[in-house]
């Protein structure tokens, strides 16, 4: 059964980030986001941090925090669940 | 571009900063005390925010005002070389800075007040400036970000080199308002920490400072010299350096062989975050091996574009005095052995290397000694 937090963050990266050509169901939730994998810097990056706060209601403290929590799709929900306790 | 451009030095004939601290003697007093400019405040001024380590000038806000708060200071710290005759064809004006007063574009988005219009671009900026201090029209501006300090000192350099002026005054400067602390912020460099430069430890953060430094240049006068400087960028990304921390090195390489034979002492950028410290406290040892090194940017915060000169400033009091300050704000384990928590004598030193980095990869270096 797909994960809806899953689902709901691949869409947000989609449109935040504005990836032509990249569909939700592309991304591959254990894949790296920065780097490899869909080849996000650190300007996207930026732009995800920002919407994950104003989307979630949650504070990421250190860019070291953001790096872990932006390893992946997965991880990046298992952040916000730590943190939002949903 | 790399490599020690100055085929011959270029004297300093005065030199001073500007800091929370004062002048550049007293924040040498306080460094050497191991005081800490940087307190919390919040980030985004009467608006409120986390938190975050700021350090401004004794009795300004953060908030952007119309004129800018610190034009008093400018004028105070150009008072000893100003109104001679800058800006005429042999007596140019280079001035630097990483964000000209960008913090006025903003003011004038959230207020609708086109008074803060007139400082809040680079060229109004400057022009403003320019008309407040007398100068006349051969004024240069350069900005690369947290470089840009040491790119104008290399542009009035080659200037005095070529022969095509006298002196030259390269100013810079960098004030805080709620735009640039909030970048920043945005970034998740700058939090609720005080910044621990070169310290190895779960997480990186810096802290912001108000910061100005001005330099004249000069061929015949002068009784310390810039030997040699060495710029390099990686071009690699906006933001991001190399993976591999190659272009630090790079950068402080080509300055190994005109500073051979001497002992030096090392002032590095160090602004409190993990992986550039890593790097370039590691090209350091691996360049210049046994050298202590330190940063100050634990106690007066980063001052950006502005920071080149303002360290160049406390450099050069700090040899004058004897004595170095030591890695304010830092505790081991170190990234390197040679990082310098404590102040130490250096009247034994012929020199010092002072260097800077900046977003994207950009690399400064120069070795300042005794003319």
């Amino acid at each position: 059964m797909t994960d809806p937090l899953i689902t709901r963050l691949k869409h947000l990266i989609v449109d935040t980030l504005h990836l032509d050509g990249v569909t939700p169901d592309d991304i591959d939730e254990k894949a790296p986001l920065i780097g490899s994998g869909l080849a996000l810097d650190s300007i996207d990056a930026l732009e995800l941090v920002v919407k994950i706060e104003k989307e979630f209601g949650i504070k990421i403290g250190s860019s070291e925090e953001s790096r872990q929590a932006l390893a992946s799709v997965a991880s990046l929900a298992d952040f916000i669940r730590t943190r939002t306790g949903k | 571009m790399a490599g020690p451009v100055a085929s011959e030095t270029v004297l300093l004939k005065a030199c001073d900063c500007l800091t929370p601290f004062g002048d550049s003697a007293e924040t040498l007093a306080a460094l050497l005390r191991g005081e800490r400019a940087l307190q919390l405040r919040p980030v985004l001024g009467r608006e409120g925010g986390d938190p975050v380590p700021l350090a401004l000038l004794p009795g300004r806000a953060l908030d952007e005002t119309a004129p800018p708060s610190w034009l008093a200071h400018v004028r105070t710290l150009l008072a000893p070389v100003n109104g001679a005759g800058w800006g005429t064809a042999r007596r140019p004006v280079f001035v630097t800075s990483s964000n000209f007063g960008a913090g006025s574009l903003y003011a004038y988005r959230r207020s609708g007040d086109a008074a803060h219009m007139e400082y809040g671009a680079l060229v109004n900026c400057v022009g403003w400036l320019r008309e407040q201090l007398g100068w006349q029209e051969n004024v240069a501006i350069f900005s690369h970000a947290c470089v840009s300090a040491h790119l104008g000192l290399l542009q009035a350099s080659r200037v005095l080199q070529a022969g095509l002026a006298d002196e030259a005054l390269v100013f810079s400067f960098d004030f805080l308002s709620p735009f640039v602390s909030g970048g920043f912020h945005a970034l998740k460099i700058l939090n609720a920490d005080f910044p621990a430069p070169y310290q190895a430890r779960a997480t990186g953060s810096i802290g912001l400072g108000d910061g100005a430094g001005y330099v004249v240049l000069s061929r015949t006068s002068g009784d310390f010299s810039i030997v040699a400087q060495s710029m390099y960028n990686e071009m690699h990304h906006f933001t991001a350096n190399q993976p591999d921390g190659a272009g630090f090195e790079a950068c402080l390489a080509p300055l190994a062989s005109q500073a051979a034979g001497r002992r030096l002492w090392l002032k590095g950028h160090g602004t409190g975050t993990l992986d550039a410290g890593r790097m370039e406290s590691g090209a350091f040892a691996e360049v210049f091996a046994g050298a202590p090194l330190v940063g100050w940017k634990g106690s007066l915060g980063h001052t950006l574009g502005s920071c080149g000169l303002v360290e160049l400033a406390l450099a050069l009091a700090a040899i004058r005095h004897g004595r170095t300050p030591g890695t304010i704000g830092s505790g081991a384990p170190t990234f390197t052995a040679e990082v310098a928590l404590d102040s130490f004598a250096n009247d034994s030193y012929d020199g010092v290397i002072c260097a800077s980095n900046a977003f994207g990869g950009a690399h400064a270096a120069l070795l300042l000694s005794h003319a």
